[in-house]
Parts: C-alpha cells; sequence; structure tokens
C-alpha cells in the first residue's frame, strides 16, 4: 500500500467511525482521547468531523511514555494524585451530551518490569476519581472505541518484523476487519449491523433461564437475571443518537446474573489489562464468585485484578462470537481486547452495563444489583470461545437449545 | 551527530531547562505545553523533573494540524468557543503555585491560508479566557519558562533549501549552541551568562533615562520611558520567591515604554510571524503612544487586525536592547520565532507591558499602573528593529544624551 492508498483508506475508516460508530450530529462537540502516535488517524477524524459540522473537537493527548516514566520515578506516595481538570473535562462533555471518541492502541507491554502495587495504585486511582464518578452519565452520549496500528502495538502483534512493516501489517489487518476495503464501508456496516440485530432479537425472544458452556477446560453454566437484554452493534442513548460503540464489534451480548455462576472456565487468548499480560488461566465460580484461580503468566497481576473490589471477582458481560468471525479467521493475536473480544466468546469480570438489562438504565444501583447486576471498579473482558466450544440455551423449564456447536452458531435467524 | 550524542544533547537542554529555566522545586507540580510533534523533548524534560522530585508532570498537547482543520473549516461562530475546563485547568496552575514550561515549535506559515478575520476572532477569544493567567505569567506569580522544539514544518521554513530530516538537524544545532547546551558545563555556563546581563541592567537602572532615542535607515524613534522603570534581564524571581529564568535562550536587557510617549516612526528588520501568518517588511509610525499608520510589504491586514485587537495593542509594552554581536544574531538564521529573533535584535512589542518592568509593579491594581505609563492589553507582541546600522542614545532627564548604542552594539561599559 502506497502513500497516497493509505491516505484514502485512513479517511475511509475515519468516515466509518463519524459516521457508523459515533453517527455525529451536526452542531455536537466531539471529545476525542488518544495518544501522540495516534496522530494521522486523529486528524483525519477531526476532519471528517468538522465536515460534518463538529462545533468543536477537542483532543486529549496522551502520551504513554510519560505515563510510564511517572510509574516508575514518581514518589510512590504521590501516585493518588490526580489534577482536578481531568474529571470536569469529562463531567463538562458527559453533561452536554457531546460525542466521544476514545482511541485504544495501548502498548501491551508498557507496563512491564514495573512493580504490581503501583500499576495498582494507579489503576485504583483512575477508576476512583474518574471512572466510578463518571458513571451517572453512561449512556447520556453517543461515544465509539476504535483502534489505529500505533508502532509499539504493532510490534507485539508482529515480533519478527521491522517496525514499519509491522505497522503495515495491522493496519491492513484493522482495515480488514473494519471492512473499509469494501467498495462502500458505510453500507457494508449497515448491512452488517442488521444482521447482528437478527441474532439479538432471537435471543431476547427466548428469555433463556441460563447459558451452559462445555469446551476442554471448560465447563461452566451462566444464570442470566430474569430481565436481561441481549445487545448487538448498536446502542442508542439518552442524547437521542444511536450509535454502534465498538468499531470493529462481532458480538452479541448480554449480563449474567452476579449470583449465578458456576463451574469452570479456561481462557483461550491472554488478556492484556492496561499494560499488564495475563496468560493460560482459569478461574472456577461458585454462586458468582471467583472461589480458584491460577495463570501461568501473570498470576499475581490476575489476582490483584480480582481482588479490585468485592466484586471484582463476579461477571458483569457474557458475549457470543462465532469462531468464523472475520478477526478470528485472521489468526491473528491482537492483544488488544476491542480485537480479542471479536474474535472469540466471552465473558468480562466486573461492572455490567445498566444497558443490558431491561430498564436498567434508570435504574439506582441498588435497584440494578437486586435484580442480578453486577457493579464494581473494573470491567475487564477475556476469551473463552474456541472451534471446541459448545454453547447450550436453558429456559427456566429446563429445556435445551443449541446456541453454538464447535465456535459457530447453531441456529439461524 | 549521532543517535547517543544526540540523545545525550537532548538530555543536557531538558536539565537546562528543569534547572536553569524554571529552576523546579522538590515537590512541586509541572505542567507543559507543547506540540505533539515535540515528543522527544517532553519526555526528556519530564525524565529531568521527576529526577528532580516534581510531584506530577501534566502534559497538554497540542497539534498544529488539528488546530489548523478547525480555522480553516469552523464557522466564526464556532470560533468563540472555549471548552469550561481549559480556563481553570491553567488557572490552577497560578493557584497551585505549580511551574509552568511552554514549548514553541509553531509552523510560521500554518496558517498562512486561513481568513485573517478568523484568526482574529480566536486570537480575541483566547486572550480575553486567558487574561487572567496571562496576567498572572506577567506578573511572575509562579517560575515558568519558555523554550523551543525544532518541529519539521518550522525547520522546513528555516532552512528551506534543505531536505526535512538535515533541517531538523541543523536546526537542532543551532538551538543547542544558542542555548548553550554544546557547552562542557551549560548550567555554570548560563550562570555566568546571566550574571553579565545583570551588570548591564544594573548600569542602566542607575541612569534613570527618561527617553531612549533610535536611529537607523527606516526609523527615527523616540521612546518615552516611565519615571518608574526598570531594566530587567534572564534571572527572574516568582512571587513563590524562585529564582528562574523565562526564556533559553535569552541575551536581552529589557523595559517598558511610557504607554503615551513614543513618537516616530520605527522599521521592522526581520519578518514577523503572528499566529502562523508571517509579516514581513512593515513600518509603524507613532504619535503620543500610539499606532497611526502600519504599512506592510506582505500580510499587511494581518498586522492591523493585531493592532486593532484592543485599545492598548496599538501602544508598545516593551523595549529590549540586543548587541547585534549576540550569538544568535552571528549564527545568521532568520528563525520565524520570536523566541530566537527577539534574542537576535533589539526590539519593542506591542501590547501590555511587565508589570515587573516597573518598580513595584507586581503590587499595583491595573489603573495605577496604567496611571503611570504601563500598557494593559490582551496581547504582547514582540518585533525586531536593531540591526547594525543601528544608534541609540539614552537622554537623560535633563536633556543630555549619552550613546547606549552603536552600530548595533553595547556603547558602554557596565
Amino acid at each position: 500500500m502506497d502513500d497516497q492508498e493509505f491516505n484514502q483508506l485512513l479517511e475511509k475508516y475515519a468516515e466509518v467511525v463519524v459516521k457508523v460508530g459515533l453517527n455525529l450530529r451536526n452542531d455536537q462537540h466531539l471529545s476525542i482521547r488518544g495518544n501522540v502516535d495516534d496522530a494521522p488517524f486523529i486528524r483525519k477524524v477531526a476532519e471528517t468531523a468538522y465536515k460534518a459540522g463538529a462545533r468543536y473537537v477537542d483532543v486529549l493527548w496522551d502520551d504513554e511514555n510519560i505515563k510510564r516514566t511517572r510509574l516508575q520515578h514518581a514518589d510512590p506516595e504521590t501516585l493518588t494524585t490526580l489534577p482536578d481538570w481531568l474529571y470536569n473535562r469529562y463531567e463538562e462533555y458527559s453533561k452536554r451530551g457531546d460525542a466521544e471518541l476514545a482511541i485504544l492502541s495501548s502498548n501491551p507491554d508498557l507496563y512491564n518490569g514495573i512493580d504490581s502495587d503501583r500499576i495498582a495504585i494507579t489503576r485504583k486511582t483512575l477508576y476512583q476519581k474518574i471512572v466510578e464518578p463518571l458513571r451517572k452519565y453512561n449512556n447520556y452520549a453517543n461515544w465509539c472505541v476504535v483502534s489505529t496500528a500505533a508502532p509499539a502495538w504493532a510490534q507485539k502483534v508482529f515480533p519478527n518484523l521491522p517496525e514499519k512493516e509491522a505497522q503495515t501489517k495491522l493496519w491492513d489487518a484493522i482495515f480488514r476487519a473494519c471492512r473499509i476495503y469494501t467498495p462502500d464501508p458505510v453500507k457494508a456496516w449497515e448491512e452488517h449491523i442488521q444482521k447482528l440485530d437478527k441474532y439479538k432479537n432471537y435471543l431476547n425472544a427466548k428469555r433463556f433461564a441460563s447459558l451452559r458452556y462445555k469446551a476442554p477446560g471448560t465447563d461452566l453454566t451462566i444464570g442470566l437475571p430474569e430481565d436481561h437484554h441481549w445487545g448487538g452493534a448498536q446502542e442508542t442513548f439518552k442524547n437521542g443518537i444511536t450509535g454502534t460503540v465498538n468499531i470493529p464489534t462481532e458480538e452479541v451480548f448480554t449480563m449474567p446474573h452476579k449470583n449465578k455462576v458456576d463451574g469452570l472456565v479456561t481462557a483461550t487468548l491472554p488478556l492484556n489489562n492496561q499494560g499488564v499480560l495475563m496468560e493460560e488461566f482459569s478461574i472456577r465460580f461458585e454462586n458468582g464468585r471467583a472461589v480458584n484461580f491460577s495463570a501461568k503468566k501473570g498470576d499475581a497481576d490476575l489476582r490483584k485484578l480480582i481482588e479490585t473490589d468485592e466484586n471484582a471477582g463476579r461477571l458483569g458481560e457474557v458475549a457470543l462470537v462465532p469462531n468464523s468471525s472475520p478477526i478470528s479467521q485472521s489468526g491473528i493475536l491482537f492483544y488488544n481486547t476491542l480485537f480479542d473480544e471479536n474474535a472469540s466468546c466471552h465473558l468480562a469480570l466486573g461492572s455490567a452495563y445498566k444497558s443490558s438489562m431491561q430498564g436498567g438504565v434508570d435504574m439506582t444501583d441498588e435497584e440494578f444489583a437486586a435484580r442480578g447486576g453486577n457493579k464494581s471498579l473494573i470491567h475487564v473482558d477475556f476469551m473463552i470461545g474456541s472451534a471446541k466450544m459448545d454453547i447450550d440455551g436453558i429456559q427456566a423449564d429446563g429445556t435445551r437449545e443449541p446456541l453454538m456447536r464447535n465456535g459457530e452458531w447453531a441456529f439461524s435467524v | 551527530m549521532n543517535t547517543a550524542e544526540f540523545q545525550k544533547s537532548l538530555e543536557k537542554y531538558a536539565d537546562v531547562i528543569v534547572k536553569v529555566g524554571i529552576n523546579l522545586r522538590k515537590g512541586q507540580n509541572l505542567t507543559i505545553s507543547a506540540s505533539i510533534t515535540d515528543y522527544p523533548l517532553v519526555r526528556a524534560i519530564t525524565k529531568s523533573a521527576y529526577a528532580s522530585g516534581a510531584k506530577l508532570v501534566t502534559v497538554f498537547y497540542g497539534d498544529d494540524e488539528v488546530f489548523h482543520t478547525r480555522m480553516k473549516m469552523s464557522s466564526h461562530k464556532n470560533l468563540t468557543e472555549v471548552p469550561s475546563w481549559i480556563v481553570p485547568a491553567y488557572t490552577s496552575i497560578v493557584k497551585n503555585g505549580d511551574a509552568y514550561i511552554g514549548i514553541t515549535s509553531d509552523n510560521p506559515d500554518l496558517l498562512a491560508d486561513v481568513d485573517p478575520e478568523a484568526i482574529a476572532i480566536y486570537r480575541k477569544t483566547m486572550g480575553t479566557k486567558m487574561r487572567k493567567l496571562t496576567q498572572a505569567v506577567m506578573r511572575d506569580a509562579i517560575n515558568w519558562c519558555v523554550i523551543s522544539y525544532p518541529a519539521e514544518d518550522w525547520a522546513k521554513k528555516v532552512f528551506p533549501k534543505t531536505s526535512a530530516k538535515q533541517a531538523q538537524e541543523k536546526l537542532w544545532e543551532a538551538i543547542f549552541k544558542t542555548c548553550r547546551v554544546d557547552q562542557r558545563d551549560p548550567v555554570a555556563a548560563w550562570e555566568k551568562h546571566i550574571k553579565d546581563l545583570s551588570l548591564r541592567s544594573a548600569y542602566l537602572n542607575k541612569k534613570r533615562y527618561a527617553a531612549l532615542h533610535y536611529k537607523a535607515p527606516g526609523t527615527d524613534l523616540t521612546v518615552g520611558l516611565p519615571s518608574q522603570h526598570k531594566w530587567v534581564a534572564a534571572r527572574s524571581k516568582s512571587q513563590t520567591g524562585i529564582d528562574f529564568t523565562a526564556n533559553l535562550p535569552t541575551e536581552e536587557v529589557f523595559t517598558m515604554p511610557h504607554k503615551d510617549k513614543v513618537d516616530g516612526f520605527v522599521a521592522a528588520s526581520r519578518p514577523l510571524v503572528i499566529a502562523g501568518t508571517t509579516v514581513e517588511d512593515f513600518t509603524l509610525t507613532f504619535e503620543k503612544g500610539r499606532v497611526v499608520k502600519v504599512t506592510a510589504k506582505k500580510h499587511e491586514e494581518t498586522l492591523r487586525k493585531l493592532i486593532e485587537t484592543d485599545e492598548g495593542a496599538a501602544r508598545l509594552g516593551e523595549v529590549a536592547l540586543v548587541p547585534n554581536s549576540s550569538p544568535i544574531s552571528q549564527s545568521g538564521i532568520l528563525f520565524y520565532n520570536t523566541l530566537f529573533d527577539e534574542n537576535a535584535s533589539s526590539h519593542i512589542a506591542l501590547g501590555a507591558a511587565y508589570p515587573f518592568t516597573m518598580k513595584d509593579g507586581n503590587k499595583l491594581s491595573q489603573g495605577d499602573f496604567q496611571k503611570r505609563g504601563g500598557n494593559h492589553s490582551i496581547i504582547h507582541t514582540d518585533f525586531m528593529i536593531g540591526s547594525k546600522d543601528m544608534d541609540i542614545d539614552g537622554i537623560l532627564v535633563n536633556g543630555k544624551r549619552e550613546p547606549l548604542m552603536r552600530k548595533g552594539e553595547w556603547a558602554f561599559n557596565a
């Protein structure tokens, strides 16, 4: 791909993100959070957004290198410090219903060699001072998460290639997964979204009481709350806009009942969480809680993660993705949740989305919890699907129905 | 310069900025504002700052291209939009007594294709919103420093005939040299230089000149000085009690003119970059302190708009003496960047005067400050007038004249 071709693809990608992902409205503000490495793409998004009539595009530029420097060299007692403006910025935008784009291209090894206590302190600080207080604005406005082929990430995915080639190859994989090579990517997305909606509607009509997972290393029953709601690619926000929160997306998902998960599950892909990598791990659940777990790599980090708070060891999401998804078929291990979760059936430790329960977005935390919704400082997806996974849906009367066989949909819509 | 040498110079530059520039105190927060292209230097400064015991380093990155897109595509109405979080984010720097570093690396032609009216609206909006902060910085409320990074577009403007990579290398070399980073002990070299400049300002402060008279081709200008004027050089003391150096490099000795006592005409000796537009070959005529006539061969409209920003934008706020033999001038490079060009040449500034260039100025109310001759505006824009053909006299209260500069060089011993 030469520079001109690349430039055109980048423009198409920006268009998919602004039109399908955010569905940005004329005169809306757009906030973008990305890394300095993401500049070529962010510039295209800003341009596309202004063309679409954005009133103001505010880019909050991160620099991963500076984050690492701080964790390495700052006095540990200062790690709970965050500037006030950070929360104020998000609150201003959330309250007004501004569109928000987050770019997720972190270096999976960013925090390699850094003391896990230091990482835990900063993670907790971020959750307590930013994520948690902002939760009240969840679903206020259209948001979207996407990725760019940042150099450090590309190098991790293709370790045997020189940096430049690795980046080109990762861009190619991103463009493929995001349907950018199709003649009309926006239209291709509309068709894909419709298809996911059909699966979602089918599952919603069934009202399953639980799901039963079977695969090597996995024998798990997941109870679903009575009012659970399956979501697909799209979500409608309180500002009235319907958007696609993840580009790419291949999943249909809902929430487990926080107290009704039992059995053993084994991860099928490594988990990268904020610069820390956990590999080959299993978790045993009893009455919804992780009671036993171990990882070949990153065992201490997994423990820290699960012990973040009371409910970090319970599940908040259950998602179905066929093994034939284009991302899975690429055969690439992305070390990036946005891609890996769309290659595989997955679960999430921590908070459930209120939108995964009928009427959930209008419930108080207490009502939501009483109906089985989990609440935690974290929400971390991990992959469990494979070509060897079977999943059954079980209805309240015990009737069983195959949902997936050998990793593929077992019903037609 | 190979990579290892370059990395070492970069680290030395970062150390000069942290130690001589802001003179960071242990436990202080530091905010850096920079363009994303400047990240190698931002990262080096961050490391140096944490090594000096910084509590939290916050970086506000911007991007020229995203900014250009906005300036080009937004309606005039939308250009007045400023997110509410920004102003308190900056004012908290002053409130907390944090240190501040601003990195300049702007492409001098960034906004050349943007409507001057749009630029004027943007400048005025930001100038008004940030007024409190600018005023606080101009009063030396905190330890702050402005430095530069040779971003590609700027380097290409300075060295148009070389490749982008070579241009950047050449501009790095010029920055390292003028910031004394090429010397064995840059921090010690700075201490000596600052002392030399302080002797000049002490001499001028004793004289209590009533006015300065400038003569050069295209220039015949008399600049009256307030009776309480104060000459300042390199080293300042913040209201938080920290000695700092606000500009790296710095070669100037400067004070404020009396806002109502500037008469005559002056020709700029170097182009002036105003928010991404390069104004060239311009002259200004003053009567009783006010600009009454403007001419420019290129981008006159942008200069006119600047002068019309507010009442004080048509008056002077700074007068600075720099010998033509300054290392920056001798480099022969036209930098298209005020930080460098102002240190290559005697210059004056349109707009606000620094309160610290008047005796007790930091403590005066705005009204009293103006009564004593201090100019007030949301702008402060330096432009260069010095050359090897310039003579400057100091005029004492009794009318006696003394030579301060002859043919662009100091004409007195301090």
